[in-house]
């Protein structure tokens, strides 16, 4: 079969028997692919750091017959995360983008949007702060995945919630007003919708600059975190690490 | 599986758990067991209860041993001031194949792996704190893999390991030897000039 060839972004390996390995790519010609990567683990030479995660490449692969698992031929680094020091919270916050992509997207299914969001979002984790290209990854992934709620009217009354408080809650499917939020609800500010509202808005490189101390968004974070893990119904590992750093 | 005696099933359910080994080889390496002589097959038995019964963590640098502490810990001859940490046990005959290091180790039994839900807590680091703490270090060389994960473990520890007194190394990344310049990857490349020496 013909090799095809494409821009991705490795999202994880697995070892698979002897020196192969299983390499989940995110590619730009038809989304989530899993591919083999023969002898990758004895013979560095071939792929050398280009599967190390988060590493956005040129990606050479063939499909095989009858096979699920494509054949990754090679793959050319064109950005690396080891190229910045890696510290050990950017690589919580690089391997919770390769979390939410690996569990959120679907198999082979072309996605440039969140691709280009990707790209974007990468560029702007090459230093120390975080928490703001994480909140803009979570909101807009969460967006796209067509899981965002209203975040502007109440979901029980329909009330509108611009100016009041707004609350959330694990199990309710958006936001709720002071009438009717549940037991244990969590407030989400009006600050903070504000500044979901602003990114829906703005691309990601005009959030630079800005002092986004961990505090800063923190309610929407919990919220999208809870949004999405209701929807793939499971505890992402990279969350609780997050909440731990 | 119904179709083998339940004994041979056992073995090769045991043996399917070994890394690598599908249900295929299993089955063969069974039959392998079955046909082989009872003496051979007595000392593999034996072989697998006593690595379990007889070898632990050194209690110094969790090196796996059968004496503690390990041959390098208890050596006259090594420096003990000058502690190398890796990644995994196995690590340690790298090391130990250039014949050039006369230092001792300290094995962290993996690295920082924020998807593997693996942070500081779960490897062997308070351990080698305590070690530097006690003094007897100069120098701690980080020989974790050069990797987003080796070096976000290299990363951390060298912040951690942070004292006046001590002196904090990373190994050098860069072109293999032997190889062209030519046909290296631009990641390599760069670690291979940030690493750069006067000469
Ligand atoms: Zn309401
Ligand atoms: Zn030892």
């Amino acid at each position: 079969m013909a090799l095809k060839e494409s821009e991705a972004i490795v999202l994880r390996t697995y070892p698979l028997r002897e020196a192969d390995l299983l390499v989940t790519l995110f590619t730009r010609l038809e989304g989530k692919v899993h591919a083999v990567a023969r002898s990758a683990k004895k013979s560095k030479r071939r792929f050398g750091g280009a599967l190390e995660p988060l590493t956005y490449v040129r990606a050479y692969y063939e499909d095989r017959e009858r096979q699920e698992l494509a054949r990754l031929d090679s793959c050319d680094v064109l950005e690396s995360p080891l190229a910045d020091e890696v510290s050990y919270s950017r690589a919580i916050a690089l391997e919770h983008v390769a979390e939410l992509l690996d569990e959120l997207l679907p198999d082979r299914e072309a996605n440039d949007a969140v691709f280009r969001l990707t790209l974007s979002v990468l560029a702007q984790m090459q230093h120390e702060a975080f928490w703001m290209p994480i909140t803009y990854f979570e909101l807009w992934m969460t967006r796209l995945m067509g899981y965002l709620p209203e975040l502007s009217e109440c979901i029980v009354c329909g009330r509108e919630l611009n100016g009041d408080r707004a609350f959330f809650h694990a199990l309710a499917d958006g936001l709720m007003c002071l009438d009717d939020k549940r037991l244990a609800s969590s407030e989400i500010s009006a600050e903070s919708r504000a500044i979901a509202a602003q990114m829906f808005r703005a691309p990601v490189e005009s959030f630079t600059g800005a002092s986004w101390p961990r505090s800063s968004a923190s309610d929407l974070r919990k919220f999208l975190l809870q949004t999405l893990q209701r929807h793939i119904e499971k505890k992402l590992v990279t969350a609780g690490m997050l909440e731990k750093m | 599986m119904g179709r083998f005696a339940e004994p041979m099933t056992r073995l090769i359910d045991e043996l399917k758990k070994l890394p690598g080994i599908g249900s295929k080889s299993a089955q063969r390496l069974a039959f392998y067991v079955l046909r082989s002589s009872d003496a051979d097959a007595e000392a593999l038995a034996a072989a697998i209860r006593d690595v379990k019964a007889s070898l632990r963590l050194c209690s110094v640098c969790n090196n796996i041993t059968d004496v503690d502490p390990c041959v390098y810990c208890s050596s006259a001859t090594r420096n003990q001031r000058l502690v190398c940490v890796v990644e995994e046990p196995t690590n340690i005959a790298a090391v130990e194949k250039t014949k050039h290091f006369n230092g001792v180790y300290h094995v962290l039994h993996g690295c920082l792996s924020p998807l593997h839900g693996i942070g500081p807590e779960q490897l062997k680091i308070a351990s080698l704190l305590r070690r530097v703490e006690n003094g007897g270090v100069d120098e701690v060389i980080l020989a974790t893999n050069p990797t987003v994960e080796g070096e976000a473990t290299a990363t951390y520890l060298s912040s951690e390991l942070r004292r006046p007194s001590l002196r904090v190394t990373r190994i050098a990344m860069g072109i293999p030897v032997g190889s062209d310049i030519e046909y290296t990857d631009e990641v390599t490349m760069l670690k291979a000039m940030e690493g750069r020496r006067e000469m």
